[in-house]
C-alpha cells in the first residue's frame, strides 16, 4: 500500500463507529452536540478512528484500570455478523458495494485490529466464489455483441454489486480476453 | 467534519485514474483543504498556548485528544492534496511521453487554434510549468539517442505506404523520399518509409512526414 495510493486514501475514510472513553469538549463538533460525553459512540473516519483507538491516552476516567485509549472500536454494520451470516449462505447473493465500496480493502484493514479469524475465512471464500463468476461476466461482455451485456437482469444485478477490487478484477479480466482477442486478429492476416 | 474537502479531492483523483484527458484542476477544492490545515494548526497553537510549551498529555486528556484530532486531520488532509496533484502529475507524464501535443495543450490563453482540444485551461500554472520541464528533461533524455526514437510508437507499421487523400492543391513537395504532387481530391500513396529491407523502418517518420505536411498547412486526409 503507497502513501499516494488513491483507493487505500478512499478506504480509509469509510466510517467506523468509535466509541469515546473520555469526555472531551471541544470535540462536541463530532457528535453535533456542545460536549462529546464518555460513552458516546460516533462513526468516524478509518484515518482518525484507527489512531485514537491505538494512541495512548493514560487511564481512562471511569475505569481506571482498563481501556487507555481515546476510543474503542467496534466493527463497522459492512462486516457485522448478519452481513457474514448471508455471505456464508450465498456469496453472490449480497451486492457487496451496498454494504461498502471498499468492501474487502476495509476487511482486510479491520483484521489488523480485530481478532476475527471466522471474519477472514468468510471474506477469503466470498472473494474466491465471487471472483469465478466476476471474470465469467467479463469475459462474456463485449465478446459477442458490443451494446448488451449479455449477461440477463441477473447478472447485471450482480455487476453493480462489485466493490472496488472486483471491479478491478473484472476490469483486468475484460481487457486481458479483448487484448487476446486483438492479438489473434493480427495473428491471421 | 475535517478531511470532507480532502475526501472529495480524493475522488477527483479517482475519477481522473479512470480518464483518457486531465479533467480541470480544482483550483477552489485545494484552496479549502489548505485553508482547512491552516485553520487547523491556528487552533493547535492556541490549544498549546497556555502550557508554555511544557504540555503533558496524560495530565489532560481531553485537550490531549483534541490535539491528537487536529493532528490527524492536517496529516490526513496532507496526503488527500499530495495524492491529488501525484494522480495528476502522473497523468501529464504519461501524455508527454506520448507526445500527444502537450506542449500546445498548458496554453492557456496563447493561440487556441493549435491545441483547443477542450484542454485548455485545465492545468494550474504549477501544472503547466511542470509539463515544460518535464517535456525539456524528456528531450535531453532522448536527445543521447539519436538514432532511436524513445517515444516512438511501438506498433510495427503495417505498410510502407500512407494513404491520403488531398483536400488542398500544393503542387509539388520535396520530401526526403523523392518528390510528391499533391493535387486537389486524388488520393494517393506516399511512402513514408525508406525501401530496401536493410534499412529498419523508423516508426516515428510517419509522424514527421505528417508533421512536416501540417507545417506547411496542406489540407491532407489521412486514411490509413
Amino acid at each position: 500500500m503507497s502513501y499516494y495510493d488513491i483507493d487505500a486514501i478512499l478506504t480509509e475514510a469509510e466510517r467506523v463507529p468509535a466509541t469515546f472513553n473520555h469526555t472531551i469538549p471541544l470535540l462536541g463538533y463530532l457528535d453535533n452536540s456542545p460536549s462529546l460525553k464518555a460513552g458516546t459512540t460516533v462513526p468516524l473516519p478509518l484515518w482518525l478512528a484507527e489512531m485514537l483507538a491505538l494512541a495512548s491516552a493514560g487511564p481512562s476516567q471511569q475505569h481506571s484500570q482498563e481501556s487507555t485509549s481515546f476510543t474503542s472500536l467496534t466493527l463497522p454494520s459492512s462486516l457485522s455478523t448478519s452481513v457474514s451470516q448471508a455471505l456464508k449462505a450465498d456469496p453472490r447473493a449480497v451486492a457487496l458495494r451496498d454494504q461498502s465500496a471498499h468492501f474487502y480493502a476495509l476487511g482486510v484493514r479491520m483484521l489488523d485490529l480485530f481478532e476475527e479469524p471466522e471474519l477472514g475465512d468468510v471474506l477469503r471464500r466470498t472473494f474466491v466464489t465471487r471472483a469465478g463468476d466476476v471474470v465469467m461476466h467479463a469475459r462474456k461482455a463485449g465478446s459477442g455483441t458490443d451494446d448488451a451485456l449479455g449477461v440477463g437482469a441477473q447478472g447485471e444485478e450482480f455487476l453493480r454489486g462489485l466493490e472496488e477490487w472486483e471491479r478491478q478484477l473484472f476490469r483486468r479480466a475484460h481487457d486481458g480476453a479483448k487484448g487476446r482477442r486483438e492479438w489473434m486478429d493480427g495473428v491471421k492476416n | 467534519m475535517y478531511g470532507d474537502q480532502g475526501n472529495k479531492l480524493v475522488q477527483h483523483a479517482k475519477r481522473t485514474q479512470n480518464l483518457s484527458h486531465l479533467p480541470t484542476y480544482q483550483t477552489e477544492l485545494v484552496r479549502a483543504v489548505t485553508r482547512e490545515v491552516r485553520d487547523l494548526d491556528k487552533d493547535v497553537t492556541q490549544l498549546l498556548e497556555p502550557f508554555q510549551g511544557s504540555f503533558d498529555p496524560s495530565a489532560d486528556q481531553a485537550t490531549a485528544c483534541t490535539l491528537l484530532v487536529n493532528h490527524l486531520s492536517m496529516r490526513r488532509n496532507k496526503r488527500c492534496l499530495l495524492a491529488y496533484h501525484r494522480t495528476r502529475t502522473d497523468k501529464l507524464e504519461e501524455l508527454v511521453w506520448k507526445g500527444a501535443d502537450v506542449n500546445d495543450m498548458p496554453g492557456k490563453s496563447r493561440d487556441d487554434s493549435t491545441g483547443a482540444e477542450g484542454a485548455a485551461g485545465s492545468l494550474s500554472p504549477q501544472e503547466e510549468e511542470y509539463v515544460r520541464q518535464y517535456s525539456d528533461l524528456l528531450a535531453a533524455y532522448k536527445g543521447q539517442w539519436t538514432d532511436i526514437d524513445l517515444t516512438g510508437n511501438l506498433e510495427p507499421p503495417r505498410d510502407l505506404f500512407i494513404d491520403v487523400r488531398v483536400l488542398k492543391d500544393a503542387g509539388e513537395i520535396q520530401t526526403e523520399y523523392g518528390a510528391i504532387n499533391l493535387t486537389k481530391n486524388k488520393a494517393q500513396l506516399i511512402a513514408i518509409y525508406r525501401g530496401g529491407c536493410a534499412t529498419m523502418p523508423e516508426p516515428r517518420e510517419t509522424k514527421s512526414v505528417i508533421q512536416r505536411f501540417r507545417e506547411r498547412h496542406i489540407g491532407i486526409d489521412f486514411l490509413g
